[in-house]
């Protein structure tokens, strides 16, 4: 008999303390890399040996630190990531790689190197603005540059097969997340947005070898859920900004709705594309990560070099999979949701919402500041809107 | 700190700045050119409305015989005449959250009264002539995520095609890898290869590369000799106040006018200035008492402000490092002047990353102001945090920190915003400035016991 907590029950403990598997795997002899967002490739990692492990803020925790570095108009998630970093919660990583994924969290990374003395390895990428041709070429020689210092770091190369085996097996974490979210269509969904957050936040807290034996057990769970418990539930689209923390989903889910589906970054955006086998890898990383990742903070247009724009075509071009995932989830509102002071997301909004009108899906845009405190306000809204989709 | 008997000019005692005459023309001249612009749009020359691109596409775009208005500036020429609420009340009912920059939101909320409310026709009240509906529109990658995402979300309302002008951003160590910038400069002159075959299909006419070739060489000797010229600024006392700065500035930083012109007009104001050096003299009247370093962009709104301080013996002598000409470069090896393009606004990205690795600085924008403050020895730094524009805000912090912790020079730290101009209070900020005077004259004694030069 296995005492070990399993499954959903595994995945709300690490949730609850991200850092006591990889303490346990420090011990044991592992490095444990930081990262920060999606851009730097989880793979080069793995095919070392390191344990990646995302970086993210301590949610509803009051910055101090930070604010002696940063001024009050920086996104509320890095300040909290830096006021993290400052007051040494990140000092038992060995390494940081953290990438320009937008302004402010480029100066964010620079910061970190600058106030930060632990861990003395931080490495930042550069990640353009545009995903064409050049633009492939260039992020990939960005990524060999950092392969070079990885291996430095390491004392070890990093082979062909090395990186085809770790490829393979984030591709495999990223099938099976998808196959969790495919239960998620089943309606009643058997798994809510709350539970599954805790999964997703697990994941980036564990090798990828045990994420994918903790997504095989929560699948094989979720499954034998029975379908008679659940209530029916409005069904909603959760997009936006970095979501490392269940607050927000905890007050849709109480306000009468489902989470089925989300686009965001700790959600689908990292596992929704696998990276393509076959050819040459390090191609292949650069084009999942800059082409594939549907972060608005890259530049995405319907034709490259187009002579004449025409909005519903740019719309349709770049948010038809959010058409996908509403039909195939049964979505009933979309609930758009940003951190205060993220330009990348904000400037999408009025398209995103055009779009969905076009389809008929209702949405509501709410902004918030990491933490519970804000989510006050928006919690009437938030029920307001959920009975408007009941109807 | 205090340089006695050396800033006064003979004649009837004035307080104040005192303007370079060099100046005047040289402002004229851009002023004049921007109508001559005006003009030309509304005769019917293609136009695009363009963010700041240090120079990487606003030279193509002169050579191409494009006319190039900047959105970004005429949001504050908005905010100075107060028409500004108007369109940012639009663009917040039309779904754009509040908490993004406030000059996006006015073109949003401009170009939302444009289109949506008067068919494509310039709005009445909109100052200076306005900005008519452009031809196309071109991002950068550079400075700010609003700088292209603004632009995406304009298809709203025109259907004009976006080019985004990218330019990368590799970290002060990461930029010491082998071969990281030729691949690069590469990537630059492939998407340039790219924009300039954009803007051929788009304007059905071919690139004149010889003028291409002569714009390229005018924007390297514009940026020489303005380089020069903020090098005289290190002399003691300060020749040139950085209002001189923001009012010549343009001329470098925008490819307005006839650039032989502009280069002669720069020419002259480095002879003025080179001429106060030799004489002493300074840039405000009355004793130079304090040196500062100005960062980031200035209350335009509240630029007689600065008169109020120099009254009080403040020099501004090194600002706004986004503004800066690049440091010279030989390119004369250089025959593809689309590679001369690349690597101008390249070096302008990335000018000080060997020495801010040198000093252990990892933000690059914090070693620029530690340079100002090294090499134009300032006593203090006014720093403008802005409400509404992270870009230019986020270092800031920073920078107060390092020049504290690294030189003992104090900052003066104001909040303001490019928009909403009732932030920045004169007045309470002259009281504020009195007793930063205090400050500057402590750490002055405590520089002097570290043996620091100034």
């Amino acid at each position: 008999m296995n005492d070990k907590p399993q499954g959903l029950t595994a995945a709300r403990l690490i949730y609850q303390d991200r850092t006591n598997r990889v303490m346990e795997l420090k011990a044991q002899g592992r490095k444990i890399m930081g990262y920060m967002c999606l851009y730097p490739p989880v793979e080069m990692m793995t095919a070392l040996g390191l344990v990646p492990f995302r970086i993210f803020g301590r949610y509803g925790e009051p910055t101090s630190s930070a604010d002696t570095v940063l001024t009050p108009v920086v996104c509320h998630f890095l300040r909290s990531m830096v006021d993290q970093g400052m007051k040494g919660n990140y000092s038992f990583l060995d390494g940081i790689i953290g990438s320009h994924t937008c302004d402010i969290g480029s100066v964010a990374v620079h910061i970190w190197k600058d106030y930060i003395p632990e861990p003395n390895f931080v490495y930042f990428i550069d990640v353009p603005h545009t995903d064409h041709l050049p633009a492939q070429e260039y992020f990939k020689g960005q990524i060999l540059d950092l392969k070079r210092k990885m291996e430095e770091f390491a004392e070890q190369e990093i082979t062909d097969s090395m990186l085809a085996e770790a490829i393979a097996l984030h591709n495999r974490q990223r099938q099976l997340v998808r196959e969790l979210y495919e239960l998620r269509k089943a309606d009643p969904s058997p798994l809510s947005g709350t539970e599954n957050l805790e999964v997703m936040v697990a994941l980036c807290s564990l090798p990828v070898e045990e994420g994918n034996e903790l997504l095989q057990q929560v699948i094989e769970e979720v499954k034998e859920r029975s379908q008679e418990q659940l209530d029916e539930r409005a069904r909603v689209l959760v997009w936006g900004t970095v979501l490392d923390n269940s607050a927000l989903l905890q007050v849709i889910e109480e306000s009468g709705a489902s989470v089925v589906i989300d686009d965001t970054c700790v959600g689908t955006r990292a596992y929704w594309d696998d990276v393509p086998v076959g050819g040459d890898p390090w191609d292949a990383l650069a084009r999942r990560n800059l082409v594939d990742l549907k972060c608005p903070r890259t530049y995405r247009q319907a034709s490259f070099g187009q002579l004449k724009r025409d909005y519903d075509a740019e719309l349709t071009s770049r948010f038809a999979y959010l058409k996908s995932m509403a039909e195939d989830w049964k979505v009933e509102g979309v609930i758009l949701q940003s951190l205060k002071y993220c330009d990348g997301h904000g400037y999408d909004v009025p398209g995103i919402r055009h779009y969905l009108d076009t389809l008929g899906i209702p949405s509501i845009y709410v902004e918030h500041d990491y933490t519970e405190g804000s989510l006050a306000p928006i919690h009437t809204r938030i029920e307001a809107f959920i009975e408007t989709i009941k109807l | 700190m205090v340089q006695t008997g050396q800033a006064s000019e003979k004649g009837p005692k004035k307080m104040g700045i005192n303007r370079l005459k060099s100046m005047y023309p040289l402002r004229n001249k851009v002023d004049e050119a921007y109508f001559k612009s005006q003009q030309a749009i509304r005769n019917g020359k293609p136009t695009a409305w363009s963010m700041l691109n240090w120079w990487e596409g606003d030279v193509i775009m002169k050579s191409m015989g494009v006319e190039v208005v900047y959105p970004e500036n005429y949001g504050a020429v908005a905010a100075a005449t107060g028409v500004a609420q108007k369109y940012l009340d639009l663009a917040e009912t039309d779904g754009f959250p509040t908490h993004m920059c406030g000059y996006a939101r006015t073109n949003l909320g401009y170009t939302y009264r444009m289109m949506k409310e008067l068919g494509g026709h310039v709005p009445p009240e909109a100052p200076m002539g306005g900005m008519p509906k452009p031809d196309l529109l071109i991002g950068s990658g550079f400075g700010c995520d609003a700088r292209f995402k603004w632009f995406q979300a304009l298809s709203r309302y025109i259907d004009a095609p976006q080019w985004v002008l990218e330019l990368p951003l590799i970290g002060v160590a990461e930029k010491q890898a082998e071969g990281v910038d030729d691949y690069a400069i590469n990537f630059m002159v492939r998407e340039l290869r790219d924009f300039v075959a954009f803007l051929e299909n788009l304007l059905q006419k071919k690139m004149d590369w010889d003028l291409l070739e002569q714009n390229a060489h005018y924007t390297l000797e514009i940026n020489r000799v303005f380089h020069e010229i903020n090098e005289l600024r290190k002399a003691r006392p300060c020749p040139m106040h950085s209002s001189d700065f923001w009012s010549s500035v343009t001329g470098c930083l925008l490819m307005l006018g006839d650039p032989a012109e502009i280069l002669s007009l720069y020419k002259d104001m480095y002879q003025e200035v080179k001429e106060r050096v030799d004489n002493k003299v300074a840039g405000i009247y009355g004793e130079e008492k304090f040196r500062l370093v100005f960062g980031e962009l200035p209350p335009w709104h509240s630029l007689k402000f600065f008169e109020r301080l120099a009254e009080r013996g403040w020099n501004f002598v090194k600002e706004s490092q986004s503004y800066q000409p690049i440091r010279p470069l030989d390119l004369s090896a250089v025959s593809d002047p689309l590679e001369k393009i690349a690597r101008i606004s390249y070096q302008f990205a990335h000018a000080r990353h060997a020495q801010a690795l040198n000093n252990q600085i990892y933000n690059p924008v914090v070693e620029i102001y530690l340079e100002y403050v090294r090499e134009y020895q300032s006593d203090g730094i006014f720093l403008h945090p802005l409400l509404s524009c992270r870009a230019a805000s986020s270092s800031l912090k920073s920078i107060q920190d390092q020049a504290m912790k690294r030189y003992s020079v104090p900052s003066l730290y104001v909040e303001g915003d490019i928009i909403d101009i009732r932030l920045f209070n004169p007045e309470e900020t002259m009281a504020r400035a009195e007793a930063f005077e205090e400050s500057m004259t402590y750490y002055y004694k405590v520089r002097q016991e570290q043996g620091l030069a100034w």
